[in-house]
């Protein structure tokens, strides 16, 4: 009955609905794509940023916290008409800055937030908010502050992540801060907490319509956790006073422990340097300065232990039977054989226990060599294969493993390195400036504290740690916990810390100047030649003799004589820690005020 | 004589229609942050108040004796070809289109209104004793009818209404005129588009392949058919690799395919004159045409304006510039893609409530649709549509005059070209063409020529209906 040309366009009309309802079915029901698309149109998230956690020392003392700051934002679109003179005054930066960074601002996007001004203060933000800036608002953030001002290259400091970490890491984001050194950087993941997501929902211009989904997606950000440090800060307090125009580091630790109670590397800065609108000229100050301020000399540098190192060799010569507590050795003035080392008078013959009391050369000149051509061994070189071993199990030539951030493993020459030298031929008398500490040896300062507590713990030792405790965990890292027992037995170290006590004690002794009345310190000098101007002085300690509570590394660059110089400050370290007072308000006095010169890193200038 | 006649179906569905446009204006324009609450002077507010001025002109043509509309077809015709003349001069340009005439206190878009003169103008020419398909006189005037408000409306630069006069090639068709004037037109509209996406060759290909198609369809003899594809490949082939050989890699393919399809047209021309087969030459003319429109496309779309060209080249994906000519057409996209099958729900479309699409409440007003109602809530409105159509259709073919015969299947058509264009541009099926989905967008003129249209078909349909009631009731 129907036309069939009005058929046929009948078909063409249904054709052609299906053709939009199929249509319409994809980009629907089977495309999620533009359903992503929607959300990306409309959610907008804003990071929350948690304060960083706090860090205190042994006693509670807060080390570093985090204060409110503010980041100055801006939408150029709906910035107005302003008081530049008055924003730029409240904000801490010239009228043209604020001028070119609003133009920065603009050039890259003029609807989306830009920060203007970093961290202002909780002073310029509520000045701020009394004035009338249309377009500019705040965000909170926090920022470190020192209370103590001390121990800058310890804990460390926090900057932006860069370009490769944010590539690397999915956690940082641009403008995230992140722990770059010291106690910042190792406990970065606890430190940093968790940031929170705020999402809410805008228009096509970017404005804020309101929270999504009520905000029931919304992240809200954990604040960083709080660390207490194992640091005493009366007693750093003390170090960084005495090291005052010195160069070097003083390391206090714990034997029974580990616990790292100082770690002084001079010089160095006041940490509130590193934060805030400042920090960029102040780092690069600091960069600049030859005597590298910002460098942790107690884990990353490597010094010649020097005559501290007799020690070991002591240790390991009694362990390997080669000499005996009673032998005596002649000493004048030098050991002659080969080369020869020289020494300072003394009477001669010396045993083991004088010869530590004095830090006579020729004696350990004699053990070391017999360590080396005890003919148990094959010849030399198998023999300072066993000699590495035991030198490792007091911790050296590896690094440490402790929580401190850049710590370096130190140098000890083994049979490969002198085959190298020495093309393969060489003997014990070839490698005699090991048995006074010199030639190939490089020791980090933690590494010498770390014998001076295994010393006071007669033959073992805990790995040396920064972290005492952290917020909310009932420990620490397992590791810290283990007790390093080395190859040499505990009945060896009796002679040898008697030894310490008389070099401290007894006249003729090297180590007098640490002498403090009623503390038995136990003490070793060092006196390290070196490639770049003076001896460097160190000394190593621990007191009290029978139940160490601590154990002291100084080290002194070019510092001389190591009784002169760094005695002196090991005793005053000792003396406050277990005492709690200073009897000789002149020696500190003294010490602080010497003031040695360092051609050596000031003729880079 | 006891019932109306009039097709209340069809009203129902309009009024349904027009009912579910106004809930999706007001959501394009809602704003959940604005506390007004409901303001007369928004854009919901004034489409409400020409929603109440339409169903006024309703009511007043279901009283007007439809006998008036004969006589009234060319006068209105001709007044609204002054109208648009002087829009042209007079006018006020909105969107670089002078197409707009201030009246007091509101403007008025005249070339809406002349579609319903035209389609009123058409049925009158179309329904006269001396009018024919067959005459080509007939035609031409019927074409002119067409042609005039066209080109005004063309010169008023308001592109996409003017196209909108190209769905009374529908009526045409039902009235008999050629059909392969329809095959030509869709072979122009796959030339066109295919030119963007395909090689020469391969279209050269297509075309070849369209061409023995066809000529199968009218006269059979499929096998012969494969064998000519299959001697043309062969003879292309050839060419190529001599044409290679001889110029050392440089012949390039379409060339070939070209010569040997020409060479070929020799033999089927003898072949159509033994057979007497005159219809054959319908096919090679249909071939040459097409190869010679390949080449003048560029031509074409070179005379195009930026917008346009810009429109359509991102339709066919040949561009993709999603900030600037294509963002519309993105979001569009976006928003109705995000929809799902039920939708976010009335006044909770994101990319609605938050701006995201440009011309939300006008053009592109489908978004809204297909936002918050999803796949369900569209094809509820695209089947409305597709049913009032059909029974548009359906009110056409049970005139007894022929003059309601066309004057239906106009109405019909151009409901039909806007809804596929509108909705097709949204969901990036047809390009950004500016022209209103019925009902739907916001706008008193568009609302109101909509309204004008559909009643005068339902009053002439009534008359109709009541006579066939009075016929079929029992004796």
């Amino acid at each position: 009955m129907m036309n069939s040309r009005a058929k046929i366009i009948s078909i063409f009309v249904i054709a052609a609905f299906a053709i939009l309802l199929l249509r319409l079915f994809h980009i629907q029901v089977l495309d999620d794509s533009y359903k992503r698309a929607a959300q990306n149109n409309v959610l907008r998230k804003e990071v929350q940023h948690p304060p960083r956690g706090e860090v205190y020392d042994r006693n509670g003392e807060l080390l570093v916290r985090s204060i409110a700051s503010y980041d100055l934002m801006a939408i150029p679109r709906d910035v107005g008409e302003f008081d530049t003179l008055a924003l730029a005054r409240i904000a801490g930066i010239t009228p043209e800055k604020l001028k070119s960074e609003l133009n920065k601002a603009s050039r890259y996007s003029r609807r989306r937030p830009s920060v203007i001004v970093k961290q202002m203060s909780l002073e310029a933000k509520l000045l701020f908010d009394e004035g009338d800036f249309a377009g500019f608002y705040t965000v909170y953030r926090t920022m470190r502050s020192y209370p103590r001002k001390m121990a800058g290259n310890l804990l460390g400091y926090i900057s932006e992540a860069d370009a490769a970490t944010i590539e690397r890491d999915d956690y940082y984001q641009k403008g995230d801060y992140r722990g770059m050194s010291g106690i910042e950087r190792t406990y970065e993941e606890v430190l940093r907490g968790e940031k929170g997501m705020k999402m809410s929902v805008v228009d096509v211009h970017g404005i804020e319509k309101g929270p999504y989904m009520d905000g029931a997606a919304d992240l809200q950000a954990i604040p960083g956790t709080a660390i207490v440090t194992s640091l005493d800060a009366r007693l750093q307090a003390l170090g960084e006073q005495l090291m005052t125009g010195k160069v070097g580091s003083i390391i206090a630790i714990e034997p029974s422990t580990g616990e790292i109670l100082v770690m002084v590397s001079s010089p160095g800065y006041d940490p509130d340097e590193l934060v805030g609108r400042d920090r960029g000229n102040n780092y690069m100050k600091l960069l600049a300065n030859p005597r590298r301020p910002l460098f942790n000399r107690g884990v990353m540098s490597r010094y010649p232990p020097g005559s501290t190192f007799k020690l070991v060799n002591g240790l390991i010569a009694l362990q390997e039977g080669v000499i005996t507590p009673g032998q005596r050795y002649p000493c004048h003035n030098g050991y002659t054989i080969g080369r020869g080392v020289k020494c300072h008078s003394h009477y001669s013959p010396v045993n083991l226990r004088q010869a530590v009391q004095m830090s006579c050369n020729t004696y350990f000149c004699y053990a070391f060599r017999a360590t080396l051509d005890n003919n148990r061994y094959d010849g030399p070189k198998q023999a300072l294969d066993v000699w590495n071993e035991y030198v490792e199990s007091f911790g050296f030539g590896r690094s440490l493993d402790s929580d401190l951030a850049g710590e370096l493993s130190g140098v000890v020459p083994t049979r490969e390195t002198y085959d190298r030298i020495y093309r393969g031929s060489w003997n014990s008398l070839t490698v005699i400036s090991l048995s006074i500490g010199q030639g190939e040896l490089g020791c980090t300062p933690l590494q010498m504290a770390n014998l001076a507590a295994t010393l006071a713990n007669r033959g073992y030792y805990y790995t040396p740690h920064i972290v005492k405790r952290i917020d909310g965990r009932d420990s620490i890292d397992s590791r810290f916990y283990e007790r390093h027992r080395t190859k040499v037995d505990s009945r060896h170290f009796d002679l040898i810390v008697k030894g310490m006590y008389d070099a401290v004690h007894v006249d003729g002794g090297t180590g007098r100047n640490a002498y403090v009345p009623g503390l038995d310190i136990c003490g070793k000098t060092g006196t390290a030649q070196n490639p770049h101007g003076q001896d460097h002085s160190t000394f190593l300690c621990f007191a009290p003799m029978d139940d160490p509570k601590i154990a002291v590394s100084v080290y002194v660059e070019n510092g001389g004589f190591g009784g002169s110089i760094a005695a002196p400050i090991a005793g005053l370290i000792v003396e406050q820690y277990l005492t709690d007072t200073l009897s000789r308000p002149e020696l500190v006095r003294q010490v602080t005020n010497t003031t040695l010169s360092y051609p050596y890193y000031d003729r880079q200038q | 004589m006891t019932r109306s006649g009039i097709d209340w179906g069809s009203v129902a569905i309009f009024l349904a229609l027009m009912a579910l446009g106004w809930l999706n204006i007001y959501a394009a324009v809602f704003d959940d942050s604005a506390q007004a609450g409901f303001s007369m002077n928004s854009r919901y507010g004034s489409q409400l108040v020409w929603m109440g001025i339409s169903l006024l002109a309703a009511v007043v043509i279901m009283l007007i004796d439809e006998i008036y509309y004969h006589i009234l077809a060319y006068p209105s015709y001709l007044l609204m070809l002054l109208v648009l003349l002087g829009t042209l001069f007079i006018g006020t340009e909105v969107n670089g289109a002078r197409s707009w005439l201030r009246l007091g206190g509101f403007s008025v878009q005249p070339a809406e209104f002349a579609k319903f003169t035209t389609a009123l103008a058409l049925a009158r020419y179309m329904s006269s004793y001396s009018f024919s398909m067959a005459d080509w006189r007939s035609r031409l005037y019927a074409s002119l009818l067409l042609a005039a408000p066209m080109g005004i409306i063309l010169l008023q630069n308001d592109a996409g209404s003017a196209v909108v006069f190209a769905s009374f090639l529908i009526v045409f068709f039902r009235e008999g005129f050629n059909p392969w004037v329809y095959v030509a037109l869709g072979m122009v509209v796959f030339l066109f588009v295919f030119s963007f996406l395909w090689t020469p060759a391969a279209l050269l290909a297509a075309v070849i392949v369209i061409c023995t198609v066809m000529e199968g369809v009218m006269n059979g003899n499929w096998k012969q058919k494969l064998r000519y594809l299959a001697a043309v490949t062969l003879a292309a082939l050839t060419i190529y690799l001599t044409a290679t050989l001889l110029t050392h890699g440089n012949a390039g393919f379409y060339g070939c395919l070209l010569a040997a399809a020409g060479l070929s047209l020799v033999g089927v021309g003898i072949y159509a004159w033994r057979a007497k087969l005159r219809n054959v030459l319908v096919c090679i003319g249909m071939f040459a045409g097409s190869v010679a429109f390949t080449q003048t496309v560029d031509v074409v779309f070179s005379h195009m304006q930026l917008h346009q060209q810009k429109r359509i080249l991102n339709l066919l994906g040949v561009e993709s510039d999603l900030q600037y000519w294509g963002y519309n057409v993105n979001q569009s996209k976006i928003a109705i893609g995000s929809g799902g099958f039920f939708g976010k729900g009335y006044l909770r479309g994101t990319q609605t409530k938050y701006d995201f699409v440009p011309e939300q409440s006008t053009d592109f007003i489908f978004c809204t649709v297909g936002e918050e109602w999803g796949f369900a809530g569209s094809a509820l409105v695209l089947g409305l549509f597709c049913w009032l159509i059909l029974r548009l259709i359906r009110m056409g073919e049970r005139q007894q005059e022929p003059f309601g015969r066309v004057y239906c299947y106009g109405v019909a058509s151009i409901i039909l070209f806007h809804v596929l264009v509108n909705v097709g541009m949204t969901i990036g099926l047809m390009p950004v063409i500016g022209i209103p989905l019925p009902l739907f967008s916001y706008g008193g003129s568009s609302l109101f020529a909509f309204t004008l249209l559909f009643f005068v078909a339902v009053k002439l349909d009534s008359r109709h209906k009541e006579s066939d009631d009075h016929r079929n009731a029992p004796r």
